[in-house]
């Protein structure tokens, strides 16, 4: 009985400093842009989420500037951290990026980050950011995007 | 130490069940005797039907400590199995609560958006916009790559 215990609480302790391991974005989703013009945030998670192969999924797309240069402040910072990454910068400022972040509690963790103000077609002003977590591998990931 | 080590030969254990039938053995040698009719490797007609007689005792004995074995065991494997089975049902509890709830919602400029297709079909939109974006910068590593060529040959 007393080695259960022990492996028990062994087995919390893991998964809840596993828990705390966090990401520079997760302060841009603390509820600040839930009320605010100009924003939009989407938390998907359960059952849709899982209908499009995914655990977490959570985005936010901002059309004020200053917004815009901290989520891409916060999404670099991140990214110093990715285990891999495809990124491409125009005129110095980040315009697309797609990471794959070290895995999570159980999941698989990726952000993806657009600045069409960058774009060569019909730029927009909006920055979008998406947090993506679940079993997928990153080619799903890419797959799921195609669709 | 084998309990029948004082009885050193065939003769002496004859004399033993014949003392033994005639009523005159202690306890310790009717212990001694069964320990040596179950072991040891004598054998005669005397012997022999001293084992018909007394081999139940010696069986018994080999079959209790046998079934004692092998309770031992199966309690040992029941509780292991149980350990098991509470990992198992703890370790299922706990990843269940650390799932995420179902959450389906939107905030479009300071707007909640709670339709599930709707919310779907941000996401949607949101994935698309990705997919231009990953397709431009395929696309231009392909020109990059196809200029690369051209300019080798």
């Amino acid at each position: 009985m007393k080695r259960i215990t022990i492996i028990l609480t062994c087995l919390l302790t893991t998964m809840a400093a596993m828990a705390q391991t966090g990401l520079n974005i997760n302060r841009l989703f603390d509820g600040r842009y839930k009320k605010a013009a100009g924003a939009t945030e989407i938390i998907v998670t359960g059952v849709q989420a899982r209908e499009i192969g995914l655990t977490v999924y959570h985005s936010l797309s901002v059309t004020d500037k200053n917004q815009a240069e901290l989520v891409e402040a916060m999404v670099v910072k991140d990214g110093a951290q990715a285990v891999d990454k495809e990124v491409e910068y125009r005129n110095g400022q980040l315009y697309y990026g797609f990471y794959t972040m070290k895995k999570g509690k159980r999941d698989n963790r990726y952000i993806f980050y657009l600045n069409q103000n960058l774009a060569r077609k019909s730029p927009k002003n909006i920055v979008t950011l998406i947090y993506m977590e679940g079993f997928a591998s990153q080619e799903e990931i890419k797959k799921l995007i195609r669709k | 130490m084998n309990d029948y080590q004082h009885i050193n030969s065939q003769e002496e254990l004859e004399q033993l069940i014949d003392r033994y039938f005639n009523g005159m053995t202690s306890v310790e040698e009717e212990d001694a005797l069964r320990s040596c009719l179950a072991r040891c490797p004598w054998s005669s007609q005397a012997i022999d039907e001293a084992r018909m007689v007394m081999g139940y005792f010696a069986t018994h004995s080999d079959r209790h400590r046998r079934q004692t074995a092998k309770s031992r065991r199966q309690l040992v494997a029941g509780i292991a199995a149980s350990i098991a089975i509470i990992l198992a049902v703890g370790g299922y509890a706990l990843w269940h609560q650390q799932q995420p709830g179902d959450v389906c919602i939107a905030y479009v400029n300071g707007q909640v958006v709670q339709d599930n297709d709707k919310v779907m079909a941000l996401v949607a939109d949101d994935l698309s916009k990705m997919d231009n974006a990953a397709n431009a910068m395929t696309d231009q590593l392909s020109s990059l790559g196809e200029a690369l060529e051209l300019d080798n040959e």
